[in-house]
């Protein structure tokens, strides 16, 4: 535990934490305002868009998707500004040449990184509690401008902010661990980004494209990318279409796992110059 | 014999082979307590590698570096057994010099007081709340032997410490080095600032090319290399002075500008023959030998970059 104390006195004691809690801030505000946004629309009457898609549509404005989807506001944006944060606490180590005072500290790598993976952790806790804090107070009124009740008596309510926690956690891991395997600073923050964000579309629109044009089944596939895990995992209700919330558990846990372990196993091989 | 002690720094038959390069090459040496230990080379000798396989750093292609006869890795606790300063910008730039303390303490298990204890005895109290990245290279260098000893250790690893500081600064540090070791520790300074070496080291290992040259106390490395004391003899008559000097079966050699230089015998020696012979003195002066002149001797051929 002294370990984790540390590597969290460590992201305390720079002026990181603070410039990405700016950053953290507006973005949330984004987003609350574009999933309210998003539970304005109603489903089109349209010839063009499928049955399956119709359905998913009316699906996700249930009372309690619009909810589950409100609640969790600032996932999309909290869990990028905890990957990097997780990234940026082992790149930071070379970055600075402090992996040497780290390691000299504490000979026994893979104790390193674990406290690593413990500290990034906590990182996406507290931004998990700061958003969910905050919807809480800022989703009642606008249900309420929907028409909607607050639906915090729904259970699945608060099945999906306890998902959204794992989902910041496992992110968390997974930050950590591509850490390790991109050792660059600069490398690992603008690779993190740049596929968390563009990434995620790109993907998206291959998967679209090959559904459509080679077969449907194949669009269920999309689940392997992480962004589409996490989404899937706080979803309120299981949307037609779509594979069962726990399989983005699976996904997650399943590269959050790889991750840590590869990162560990290279962590303790390699030579620190 | 009895087994050795973790504060004795044992090495044997390191080597370290990169890609092309064998950085250290079958290298063995010992350190003992109580003694300042030079660990001397040109650069691009091994030095670093050697300290950085012996900490845990990077690991050896074959061959060990211990603690008496445990692996860094190994030590039960290797903040309060060894102390090490190896590079001095290894701390993040938006950190104060006393949160960079406090950070390794809360690692060690050690209180935070100990940061303010160590900052009070490298002088770095006044700056110890200004950022890392306004701390000039001394300052850097006096915040790693802070850092080494917050545990109290028994063995003090330094590479290059005096690097980056001025006369004062490195008068300073080797002021602290010789009383740390007098109190029983072992003091390992690797450098290739030979002159300073000469004023603190008792012992010295000297590497080129990843080998070992030679490795002893300074004085028999000295002595031996050397040729011993030579005396610097300047007089208008060097004629009957050397005719004089030969019955005391003295070596003289012609030095640079008109002066002799002798060797065999001491000066007052030399004084008492002339005063004899009746032969005017201008100088008479010992030389020590120079361990500059023995390291460049004793590396020659064996270039520093390979």
């Amino acid at each position: 535990m002294s370990l984790v104390n540390a590597e969290l006195f460590k992201v305390r004691t720079t002026s990181l934490w603070w410039i990405m809690a700016i950053v953290l801030v507006p973005l949330y505000a984004a987003s609350v305002l574009l999933n309210w946004a998003n539970s304005n629309i109603s489903v089109p009457d349209d010839a063009a868009v499928s049955d399956t898609q119709t359905a998913q549509l009316e699906a996700s404005l249930e009372p309690i998707n619009v909810a589950t989807n409100l609640y969790t506001s600032g996932q999309y944006m909290g869990v990028l500004i905890v990957l990097l944060l997780s990234a940026i606490i082992v790149t930071s180590e070379f970055f600075h040449l402090t992996a040497t005072t780290t390691f000299l500290t504490t000979p026994r790598r893979e104790s390193v990184i674990l406290a690593k993976f413990g500290a990034a952790i906590v990182i996406g806790l507290i931004v998990w509690l700061f958003t969910t804090v905050l919807n809480l107070i800022v989703v009642p009124p606008i249900m309420s401008a929907l028409d909607l009740s607050s639906q915090l008596g729904e259970p699945a309510v608060w099945r999906a902010i306890g998902l959204n926690a794992l989902a910041f956690v496992l992110w968390a891991i997974l930050g950590v661990g591509a850490g390790v395997l991109i050792r660059s600073q600069i490398a690992a923050t603008l690779v993190l980004a740049i596929t968390y964000v563009v990434g995620t579309s790109a993907i998206g629109l291959v998967f679209f494209l090959l559904s459509e044009y080679v077969a449907e089944w194949i669009n269920n596939l999309q689940v392997l990318v992480p962004t589409s895990a996490s989404q899937l995992m706080i979803s309120g209700t299981d949307l037609p279409g779509t594979p069962p919330r726990w399989v983005g558990a699976v996904v997650l846990i399943g590269y959050a796992a790889v991750t840590g372990i590869l990162g560990t196993w290279l962590t303790k091989r390699r030579d620190i110059s | 014999m009895s087994a050795p002690g973790t504060d004795e720094i044992v090495v044997e038959h390191l080597t370290k082979q990169y890609k092309k390069l064998r950085a250290v090459d079958d290298l063995s040496f010992k350190v003992r307590s109580g003694r300042v230990t030079g660990f001397l080379g040109p650069n691009g000798a091994g030095k670093t590698t050697t300290l950085r396989m012996l900490l845990g750093l990077v690991t050896p292609t074959a061959g060990t570096a211990t603690f008496g006869s445990r692996k860094y890795t190994d030590l039960s606790d290797p903040v309060r057994e060894v102390g090490a300063v190896l590079e001095a910008s290894s701390a993040h730039r938006g950190r104060t010099g006393r949160n960079h303390l406090r950070m390794i303490c809360r690692a060690a298990g050690l209180p935070d007081t100990r940061s303010d204890e160590v900052l009070e005895m490298v002088g770095l109290t006044p700056a110890a709340n200004r950022k890392f990245k306004g701390y000039s290279l001394g300052m850097r260098q006096r915040l790693g032997i802070a850092a080494a000893m917050l545990g109290d250790p028994k063995v003090l690893i330094l590479d290059e410490p005096a690097n980056g500081l001025d006369p004062e600064g490195i008068r300073w540090m080797r002021d602290l080095l010789k009383a740390l070791a007098s109190q029983g520790r072992t003091v390992l300074v690797s450098s290739h600032l030979l002159g300073e070496m000469q004023l603190l080291a008792d012992d010295v290992v000297i590497v080129a090319a990843g080998k070992l040259i030679r490795q002893g106390p300074v004085d028999e490395v000295l002595g031996d290399l050397s040729g011993g004391v030579q005396v610097r003899v300047r007089t208008p008559q060097a004629e009957e002075l050397t005719a004089a000097l030969s019955e005391l079966n003295a070596t003289v050699t012609p030095g640079a500008d008109g002066s002799l230089v002798v060797h065999g015998v001491e000066a007052a020696a030399i004084g008492h023959a002339a005063f004899t012979a009746r032969v005017e003195l201008h100088e008479l002066s010992t030389e020590r030998g120079d361990l500059e002149q023995v390291f460049l001797q004793l590396t020659a051929g064996k270039a520093g970059i390979r």
